[in-house]
């Protein structure tokens, strides 16, 4: 009888003790001394920053190390400029068919199908409509890295996605794809 | 009585024609009356010194260790050298306690129980210090090996500190056992005394139900002589470990193969130093100048010199192993230390702890019993001395020039010290008030051997029948 009261208050202890936890709220810590971090971190939001979040755009016209501006404007001009004069930078050395099927996979399938025949998911799915099939378009690797870049009717730009590289190696599994139509 | 054998040569450990009796009743005098003026001044003082040093330390952990004078080269200074200054004195007790009792030492019975009382209540301030020097205290519990979310994660079993933890917590933890089951008789005694309802709730809660049967008694001096035999290795292990903190580094001056003997030797003198400090005070207040002899006042005092012979002889051995050795830092050390700006403190430690013990040589000084209560109280400057010189010394000149600096205590390094000495001294003083302070069990096993009155009575008895043996 003693130790099933000993048993009893171990564990009525333990609930009391485990019972504050809110599921719907962080935990308690105990002493947090550097949770918390001192510098800004990314995404974070700090009052000092304009707009409240510590993502600032930078000084528009300036360049980074590294990276080259894509100068071609996001106009139908441009378009037509882009598809006849853009030259992919990457050589047959650099230029991976995997990568760029796998990029491909992850950013384009969806909508443009696994084959390039306009039939994606969302298509099958018909979430929306209109997509058309690589087969039936005029496309050269200039215009396909314009188009990602930039966009064209109802698709986005992935220029936020996608790298130069990483655009220039899609564009070249899109015309593979295509010779395979 | 004719068949006891004793030599005539040993002078009586008790005096004053004590009977079984006697012995209780000077005993239970201290407890069973009512603390008088200078007892409450006392305590007061100690206890605003407690306070003091206690929001000392809480102002150290809630702002900063930078409140003391520690440096980036001087990580270690007052801190650690209190800490390993409250250990040594610990020591004393549990070495008259379990080795006197291994070596058979009668006169040790006297003075046993407030050795062990002083034992506890210096280990207890010394633990103060491993944790409120920790910049995060409130993490003190990583230093035990508890299984826990971090994937488990472990302490390293290769620092000196954390054996210094295992030491320390193993040592209070065994000094507090052997104090208790020694108390078992006496305070079965108070409780048998006890005339207020409350004081023999007290005491009968105290002394565990102790009825003092043959079985017990048996068991109780099999108990005693196991915790002794296991004491003995613990207190010289501890100190031991306690001078790893500095034998097992690479600093010039500190990594020294003679660190652990020579800081046991000196926590027993520095030990013996606090105990003869208080007995004498207290045999005075508590008038137990009966039990607690000029006798055992010098058997003390012999110890005190004996041991700090030893740590005379360790300072010699150091310094000679400096020249020895050819290692220029070594040497820079020793220079450092006599000739350093810390000269003053190394020429105390010297005249206090290799000078003063000499002293005992005269009979005249060592049975003079304010030379030894001024001894004693020089002995304890003396050893806070040589762990601050160790410490200090040390650290603020060693390999690099570049690193060279200075140590300045703040008020909250002296702050804390201050506080644990009140601290201390609170506990003592409310000991000597509720816990009987001599073992008088182990006295009246010894009143028939030792007691002057018996003495007298086997002298005679040998003048008549002079045949006898």
């Amino acid at each position: 009888m003693k130790s099933l009261y000993k048993i009893v208050a171990v564990v009525g202890l333990s609930i009391v003790a485990t019972s504050c936890f809110n599921k719907n709220k962080p935990n308690y810590q105990f002493f947090p001394n550097m949770y918390e971090a001192v510098p800004y971190e990314t995404y974070s939001e700090h009052e000092v920053f304009k707009g409240g979040k510590e993502g600032l755009l930078p000084v528009e016209g300036t360049i980074k190390r590294g990276f080259v501006p894509y100068e071609i404007p996001n106009t139908p001009e441009g378009y037509t400029l882009a598809k006849e004069t853009l030259k992919s930078p990457l050589d047959s050395l650099a230029l991976d068919t995997e990568k760029g099927k796998a990029l491909f996979n992850i950013y384009c399938a969806i909508c443009h199908g696994e084959k390039g025949d306009g039939k994606g998911t969302l298509v099958k799915r018909e979430k929306f409509l209109g997509v058309p099939n690589y087969k039936d378009r005029e496309i050269t690797e200039g215009s396909i890295y314009h188009v990602i870049t930039y966009g064209l009717n109802a698709m986005g730009s992935h220029a936020n996605q996608l790298s130069q590289e990483e655009r220039w190696q899609v564009a070249d599994y899109v015309l593979k794809l295509k010779s395979e139509l | 009585m004719s068949s006891h054998y004793e030599a005539p040569i040993r002078k009586p450990l008790v005096v004053g024609n004590k009977s079984y009796h006697d012995v209780t009743v000077d005993v239970a005098k201290p407890v069973e009356g009512r603390a008088n003026k200078q007892w409450w001044i006392v305590f007061s003082i100690a206890f605003a010194a407690f306070l003091y040093g206690l929001g000392c330390m809480i102002y150290t952990v809630s702002t900063g260790i930078g409140t003391w004078g520690l440096n980036k080269t001087i990580g270690w200074a007052w801190d650690i050298t209190n800490f390993v200054w409250w250990v040594g004195i610990g020591h004393a007790g549990t070495l008259i306690s379990a080795v006197l009792l291994l070596f058979r030492q009668k006169w040790r019975m006297a003075i046993n129980r407030s050795a062990e009382a002083m034992t506890i209540f210096s280990v207890m301030q010394a633990g103060l210090f491993p944790i409120i020097h920790m910049g995060r205290p409130w993490l003190g519990y990583w230093v035990l090996p508890i299984p826990n979310q971090f994937g488990s994660l472990w302490v390293n079993f290769n620092s000196p500190l954390l054996w210094d933890v295992f030491a320390i917590s193993t040592y209070l933890s065994v000094s507090l056992v052997f104090w208790w089951t020694g108390l078992l008789p006496d305070f079965a005694m108070l409780r048998d005394r006890a005339v207020t309802p409350f004081t023999k709730r007290v005491y009968s809660t105290l002394s565990f139900g102790w009825s003092g049967r043959a079985k017990d008694w048996q068991r109780f001096e099999e108990v005693s002589l196991v915790l002794a035999g296991l004491a003995t290795p613990l207190v010289l292990s501890v100190h031991t470990i306690v001078s790893f903190d500095f034998a097992t580094s690479v600093i010039p001056g500190w990594h020294t193969t003679i660190l652990p003997p020579y800081f046991v030797a000196g926590a027993i003198f520095s030990g013996f130093a606090m105990v003869q400090t208080l007995l004498i005070i207290m045999r005075k207040v508590s008038q137990l100048e009966d039990y607690i002899t000029l006798q055992h006042i010098e058997l003390m005092n012999l110890i005190i010199m004996i041991t700090g012979s030893i740590v005379g002889t360790a300072y010699i051995t150091e310094l000679f192993i400096a020249w020895y050795s050819g290692v220029e830092y070594e040497q820079y050390a020793f220079l450092n230390r006599a000739t350093g700006p810390y000269w003053w403190a190394y020429l105390c430690m010297m005249s206090f702890n290799v000078v003063s013990p000499q002293v005992m040589w005269f009979k005249k000084i060592r049975t003079s019993i304010a030379a030894s209560f001024v001894i004693s109280i020089i002995v304890n400057i003396g050893m806070w001395f040589e762990r601050f010189v160790i410490i200090v010394s040390s650290l603020h000149r060693d390999y690099l020039p570049s690193s060279w600096t200075m140590f300045q205590p703040t008020f909250v390094d002296a702050g804390i010290y201050i506080g644990t000495i009140g601290f201390f001294f609170v506990l003592f003083l409310l000991y000597s008030r509720s816990f009987p302070v001599i073992a008088q069990a182990e006295v009246k096993t010894i009143l028939k051997s030792s007691g002057d009155n018996y003495k007298r009575e086997r002298e005679l008895n040998d003048h008549n029948h002079s045949d006898n043996h």
